[in-house]
């Protein structure tokens, strides 16, 4: 990439059929110099012909839960994250399944949109509470098995207001909450459909030393193990 | 309520089967062991002997009866040792050329008054009682000389003939047991889905109607914004709209069709405290295991208090798995938490946030 500090930012697409919540999104993106809005509206071909890094998909367009595009596009590699009024974890996981990258309930997203596009765009993990409550709720067979203290994180995580009271609770630093739960994210990328997005986010785990490469083999399922 | 009505009709059948055997092996004991004893009085080693061990069997056999009709089993043994005993004395008595005969009843007839005994047994009970007879009963055959192939054969029916009946009727007696308990089930569950059925209809029923108060508050607010009359700069109007948002994400959030007794019970606090103007939101997930009602209540009483001293908003998270529940608050507030009396498994944790506090309640399966 150039030099060029505009040339480096994220290009973000956000797709909603309504306007207010679009101009709203905008606004939560626009604080951040180190992303930039290049395409917006309620027609996901448009938006994603203009070149997004991200694209900002609510689940619930003109009626229907588009899961099956969140599929195709993450097949062909775009980076989606999904917001949407649903909380329910057979809809969280299903999202995640299909490849989305992440997933935000709309009512989190002043507090977390910006963390999670920036992540979103270096293939990294950023799971907002309400992904980490249905990783929590998952009863599915094929659930990965997480550890007891990635489970207390994501538990806390999900209960709590900041990532500093999690760490106070679990009398650990910030960083190892957080390491525990980037890492239950990541073992739910070795599950389902298998999809560019999700081997990216693997192989960035591993540069980023959050797994090591023998270790994502050895992520057992509950049905597995 | 399953396992109930299950009972009931497998009771009907199984009290039939027990009657069965009941009047089978008094008609024998009346009909073909007494003739045989009284008409062979004369022939017998002790005469005595057969008739007390005609006597033991019948009064173990009523014995049997009325623990076994009264669904009382008392201790099996000192029966099986009388009837064992009695049994002994009938082989010993009789004559090596009465041995095969009628007048040598007591080790055809065992099997009836066992099974009246050991009637709440597991089948092996009764074939280890069985297999002790045909050793009894082959001692007394060898004893008496008759160890050629003939003698071998006859003692080998008799002592077929002692457990064959009895088992067929046995494993019939459950078959129907077994058919009837499907039977009771399904009919149970049934039932039981029509009650969720229209559980989840009542409930539809009530959402409906808060839909319709929520959007007709939401209405209002959006139409004065609309036209003109309230200012989104007005701090009152910000927190009204707040308010209604979160009122519907609460409904949003509630995607079960037969409400769980402690989502219910919070719900109820959330309520409350919304009526005061707190904006609570209430998120669940996982499934939420049957609780004792003790241990509900000293989960939810905790975040009840809370939930009644928040000033502005809360978070109310409730996550649930088969062994575990954990309901947490974070709300802004000066509340003192009163632990409420220990209940089984349930730990309570507070911890002040400047200003906000986190409240958890989790209970563990002991």
């Amino acid at each position: 990439m150039g030099g060029d500090a505009v040339a480096s930012r994220v290009r973000v697409g956000i797709v909603d059929d309504h306007p207010v919540v679009v101009e709203g999104v905008r606004s939560w993106l626009s604080g951040d110099d180190r992303l930039e809005v290049v395409a917006a509206g309620d027609d996901v071909d448009a938006v994603v012909a203009a070149g997004v890094d991200v694209l900002l998909l609510d689940l619930n367009l003109h009626g229907r839960l588009v899961l099956d595009r969140i599929a195709d596009l993450s097949a062909a590699g775009q980076r989606i994250v999904v917001y949407s009024q649903h909380t329910e974890p057979e809809v969280v996981l299903a999202v995640v399944d299909s490849g989305a990258v992440a997933y935000l309930s709309k009512d989190e997203g002043r507090e977390h949109c910006v963390s999670t596009v920036v992540a979103a765009a270096a293939d990294r993990p950023y799971v907002a509470p309400t992904l980490a409550g249905a990783f929590i709720g998952d009863r599915r067979n094929q659930r990965p098995l997480l550890s007891d203290k990635e489970r207390e994180a994501l538990l806390l995580w999900f209960q709590s207001m900041n990532k500093a009271s999690v760490a106070r609770r679990m009398g650990i630093s910030e960083h190892t909450v957080k390491q525990y739960v980037d890492r239950a994210r990541v073992k739910y990328a070795r599950i389902g459909r298998p999809a560019p997005t999700k081997a990216a986010l693997l192989a960035r785990a591993i540069e980023d030393r959050l797994v090591r490469a023998d270790e994502i083999g050895e992520y057992r399922s509950h049905a597995a193990g | 309520m399953a396992s109930h009505s299950a009972a009931v009709v497998t009771e009907r059948y199984t009290r039939s089967a027990q009657l069965a055997v009941v009047t089978i092996a008094a008609a024998w004991h009346l009909a073909m062991d007494l003739p045989a004893t009284i008409g062979n009085l004369d022939r017998f080693r002790s005469p005595g002997a057969v008739v007390a061990a005609w006597a033991i069997f019948g009064a173990v056999g009523a014995l049997g009866t009325v623990r076994l009709l009264r669904a009382r089993p008392g201790p099996a043994w000192p029966l099986l040792a009388l009837l064992v005993a009695a049994d002994a004395m009938v082989l010993a008595a009789a004559p090596p050329d009465l041995f095969f005969t009628a007048a040598n009843w007591a080790w055809g007839a065992l099997g009836w008054f066992v099974m009246i005994v050991l009637w709440h047994r597991p089948i092996r009970d009764f074939l280890a009682v069985l297999a002790v007879n045909a050793g009894l009963s082959l001692g007394a055959v060898l004893a008496a000389g008759g160890g050629n192939r003939v003698d071998l054969g006859r003692w080998a029916m008799v002592v077929y003939g002692t457990g064959a009946l009895q088992l067929a009727l046995k494993a019939g007696a459950e078959a129907l047991n077994t058919a009837a308990a499907q039977a009771a089930e399904s009919a149970t569950a049934l039932a039981a889905v029509d009650a969720e059925r229209a559980a989840a209809a009542e409930l539809h029923r009530a959402r409906g109607e808060r839909y319709r108060s929520i959007r007709a508050a939401a209405g209002a607010v959006l139409a004065d914004l609309a036209e003109g009359r309230g200012d989104p700069a007005d701090p009152q109007l910000r927190r009204r709209c707040t308010l209604e948002a979160s009122r519907l994400r609460r409904l949003i959030a509630e995607a079960d069709d037969v409400p769980d007794p402690l989502l219910h019970e919070l719900r109820a606090c959330a309520d409350l405290a919304e009526r005061r103007g707190v904006v609570v939101d209430l998120v669940s997930v996982g499934q939420l295991p049957d609780l004792p009602v003790a241990v509900r209540r000293a989960l939810a009483e905790p975040l009840a208090q809370v939930l009644a001293a928040t000033r502005t908003g809360a978070r109310v998270a409730v996550a649930g798995t088969a062994d575990t529940v954990a309901v947490s608050v974070v709300a802004d507030g000066d509340v003192t938490v009163l632990a409420p009396a220990e209940a089984a498994g349930v730990t309570v944790t507070c911890q002040d946030e400047g200003g906000r506090l986190w409240v958890e309640t989790r209970w563990r399966r002991g």
